[in-house]
């Protein structure tokens, strides 16, 4: 598993009878900008917990920048940044207080920690208002919070999980002038989303799990090709696999919902709403 | 389009929450530990079932004697702690006191009378609240037993009581909460606080003023105070019973009718802060602290110490910040002075006292003050993650160990403790007379020993049985079941153990044993600490998934 930002290798994980993730073998390149989908449910969050400490593995292996998660948890986390699902925000801090904390937590100095809160805020057009506690503030400001927070300590290696749920365009468009920026400067980027528009234009290299269990790995082109590959190969039975216009790329959504069975057409109508 | 639903009745409202209350308890046992809950919970129940039935056979045969002797008004006697206990358990007691919260029931289509009638039929659901009821009902069924024509009056009169203590509770916490939310409210509250302590200075010499020149004869006592007691509600039921009994139906109704006037005046005062909520009223300080802008690009370094690691301090500095701004955590903090006071107010029952509870021991104020200071902290050494909420994920993600994390909040909350005593020792001595040096030096020890044995106890309850609370809402800091019953066995050996040894010493008049023993005990506890902290990693790690679970679940 070496040279690799982020591996793993039968990364498997039961809770009771169901299987969340089963036998995942992912492969992250370094500087890559990874996007990791699949439909709600299929094991993304399961997986980026145990990626980044907060769930043990029932199996197998996880390596960070070579290093193994179990046996280095301290040293792979120095070197990681996470906007975990939830944020990991402390509501009744301030913005500034959080990055300060965020900051001192991953060992910078305090003054250093300071000035980086401060720089962080100004980035993120969230220093209008410094004496206002987190809990206070919207969605998306929290999103942009979190994602400060997960780079105060400059990691090499950032995992974001649905980072632009419920973020508006503007806020957007800040989340990814940071990511690009950190891509620019050779750090990695794992991330979930469902907005599958956004992925398509950050994402180098994704991956697909559905119903816990990986079903494809590679860069856009060569999932776009498998798929070409497999539409011209067999006929469709429905709308969904209808091939594409001739000439015309498939996009993300398209390869995604061909790899993950498709969209059932919603033809029933609830009684009450007709 | 479809057509409108039908606006539901605020009894099918009622029992749809009540139904979800059920469904939620009965889902919560699908877990080994809500089954461990509900085991605690039942213990706790038990616990205070005793207390309710023992206090209804005394109420009802206090009830019926003085009935059968002609001395109804006496009944006033017997109103007045429950009255008190009604009103102060909960805020004395947070441990057991949980409120309901409401505010995610405005997104149906709630009517205001359904609201109100939730929040005050639910938020009664708390142990004071069933105590005094059936207190109540002990001193009904004794004016029943000892005089059958009086019961329908007794029964209105002490439904009205009940009636009223129901509305001020829910009044005094909701306006306290109000209070309590915002900083310039506060700081006026924290002022009054400030002369409250001054006037205890006062406190003494009146006291031994008025408690020499009067006898300590509890029926001259209460010759004194009823005039002036019987203008407030438990004296007002008591007058009216003892205005029936006496045949005066007129002024027994005109009497009643009073105490209907207090029950109406406390709902309006109620009303208006429930209008409010159920208007969506949002008790952030965000606009006050949004006002105060004008700092940007700015941010001051955290808090340092020497010889402390950097994410040590960090942690420590978030907890005091999140106490400074918690309302209902700073007054909880209060109550130990508070209750020297109340105590100091208590008529003593002994003859050799100076007329007021521990008027006879007032060198135990301290000790005493100490170890209730001890018992207000487990909301937050038993359950010292439970304020952090999706937060506690960054213990986990950062390179930092979790048993740097506990030390963090350990170290916080023995800060508050330490500050706690300075606060108790001054109170004390304002209130009573500085204890004396033994005295002091064998409670600050005994607390040397207490404090390890609660760290110790309350980080694995912490792990092993998280609750998530919200510091900024009075009433709702309350750790989980087990974790209550759990705290309540360790408070009553510590502090058992530690009454017994300053006992001991004091009888024999030498009390400096007792600090010597409490500081042997102290060096064994802080080992077991030591040793604890040092393998809490695995567990905590081992519990990761329910500690994440719990906390950062919507509330």
């Amino acid at each position: 598993m070496n040279s690799a930002a982020i591996a793993t290798q039968g990364l498997t994980r039961r809770f009771g009878a169901l299987t969340a993730v089963d036998d995942v073998n992912l492969r992250v390149a370094p500087g890559q900008f990874f996007g990791f989908l699949g439909p709600n449910g299929a094991g993304k969050s399961t997986t980026i917990k145990m990626l980044t400490g907060l769930l043990a593995p029932t199996a197998g292996r996880i390596e960070i920048l070579g290093l193994d998660l179990a046996a280095n948890s301290l040293e792979v986390k120095r070197q990681i940044g996470v906007v975990p699902e939830g944020m990991a925000l402390f509501g009744r801090l301030t913005g500034a207080e959080y990055l300060n904390f965020a900051g001192r937590m991953y060992g910078l100095d305090r003054e250093i920690a300071a000035n980086r809160a401060a720089e962080l805020l100004d980035f993120m057009q969230l220093a209008d208002q410094p004496k206002k506690l987190v809990t206070d503030y919207s969605h998306g400001m929290q999103k942009k919070l979190a994602l400060a927070a997960a780079v105060i300590h400059g990691p090499k290696i950032l995992f974001l999980d649905e980072p632009f749920e419920g973020v508006d365009a503007i806020a957007s468009g800040t989340l990814k002038v940071m990511l690009q920026s950190m891509i620019a400067r050779g750090a990695t980027i794992f991330l979930t989303s469902h907005v599958l528009e956004i992925v398509e234009r950050l994402c180098s290299h994704l991956a697909i799990i559905h119903r816990g269990r990986l079903v494809a790995q590679g860069s856009l082109e060569e999932l776009r090709a498998g798929v070409e590959a497999q539409a011209a190969a067999a006929l469709p039975d429905d709308g969904v696999h209808a091939p594409a216009v001739p000439g015309e790329k498939l996009t993300l959504e398209e390869i995604f919902l061909r790899i993950v069975g498709g969209a059932r057409p919603v033809d029933q109508e609830l009684s009450w709403l007709s | 389009m479809a057509e409108l639903t039908v606006a539901p009745g605020v009894r099918e409202q009622l029992a749809a929450v009540a139904r979800v209350r059920w469904q939620l308890f009965v889902n919560s046992l699908r877990t080994l530990r809500g089954r461990m809950e509900l085991v605690s919970h039942i213990f706790i129940t038990l616990g205070f079932a005793a207390g309710g039935i023992g206090g209804l056979a005394a109420s009802c045969g206090a009830a019926y004697y003085v009935v059968s002797r002609g001395k109804a008004e006496w009944l006033a006697i017997i109103l007045w702690p429950i009255f008190f206990f009604w009103q102060l358990f909960p805020v004395v007691a947070t441990a057991f006191t949980e409120n309901f919260d409401t505010s995610n029931l405005l997104r149906f289509p709630l009517s205001y009378s359904s609201f109100a009638l939730i929040r005050i039929v639910y938020g009664s659901l708390e142990p004071a609240t069933m105590l005094s009821s059936l207190w109540l009902l002990g001193v009904a069924s004794g004016v029943a037993m000892a005089s059958p024509p009086l019961f329908p009056w007794a029964a209105i009169a002490l439904l009205l009581v009940a009636a009223v203590n129901i509305l001020l509770a829910r009044m005094i916490f909701s306006w306290v909460e109000r209070w309590l939310a915002q900083r310039r409210t506060r700081e006026i509250l924290g002022v009054f606080f400030l002369l409250f302590i001054i006037s205890f200075q006062l406190i003494g010499p009146l006291m031994s003023r008025y408690g020499r020149s009067a006898h300590p004869d509890l029926r001259q006592f209460a010759d004194r105070v009823l005039p002036i007691q019987r203008l407030l509600p438990p004296g007002t039921a008591a007058s009216a019973i003892a205005s029936a009994a006496d045949g005066d139906y007129a002024i027994a109704a005109g009497t009643l009718g009073i105490l209907g006037i207090y029950g109406a005046a406390i709902f309006w005062f109620l009303d208006l802060r429930l209008r409010a909520q159920f208007h969506g009223e949002n008790l952030s300080e965000a606009p006050a602290l949004a006002e105060s802008s004008g700092q940007r690009g700015i941010v001051r370094a955290g808090w340092s110490f020497p010889g402390i690691p950097g994410s040590v301090a960090a942690i420590f500095e978030k907890e005091m910040r999140y106490l400074s701004r918690s309302g209902p955590m700073l007054f909880t903090l209060i109550m130990p002075v508070f209750i020297l006071f109340i105590f100091r107010l208590t008529p003593s029952t002994s003859h050799r006292g100076s007329g007021s509870f521990l008027g006879g021991s007032s060198d135990l104020a301290f000790p005493i003050g100490a170890a209730y200071a001890l018992l207000i902290l487990t909301n937050m050494v038993y359950n010292n993650f439970g304020s952090e909420g999706a937060g506690v994920q960054m213990y986990f993600t950062a390179p930092v160990l979790i048993r740097s994390a506990i030390l963090a909040k350990n170290l916080a909350h023995s800060t508050i403790l330490a500050l706690e005593m300075v606060l108790v020792w001054i109170g004390a001595s304002l209130i009573y007379k500085p204890s004396a040096l033994g005295t002091t030096l064998a409670t600050l020890s005994g607390i040397l020993f207490a404090l390890p044995v609660n760290l110790t106890v309350g980080n694995l309850l912490s792990i092993s049985s998280p609750k998530k609370i919200d510091y900024g809402t009075f009433g709702r800091q309350r750790a989980s079941n087990t974790t209550v019953f759990a705290s309540f066995g360790v408070q009553i050996v510590v502090v058992g153990l530690a009454a017994v040894t300053l006992m001991a010493g004091r009888s024999f008049d030498r009390v400096w044993l007792a600090t010597i023993v409490f500081l042997v005990f102290a060096a064994v506890a802080w080992v077991v600490y030591s040793v604890v902290l040092k393998s809490i990693e695995h567990m905590a790690f081992g519990h990761r998934e329910e500690l994440i679970a719990e906390l950062t679940r919507a509330s």
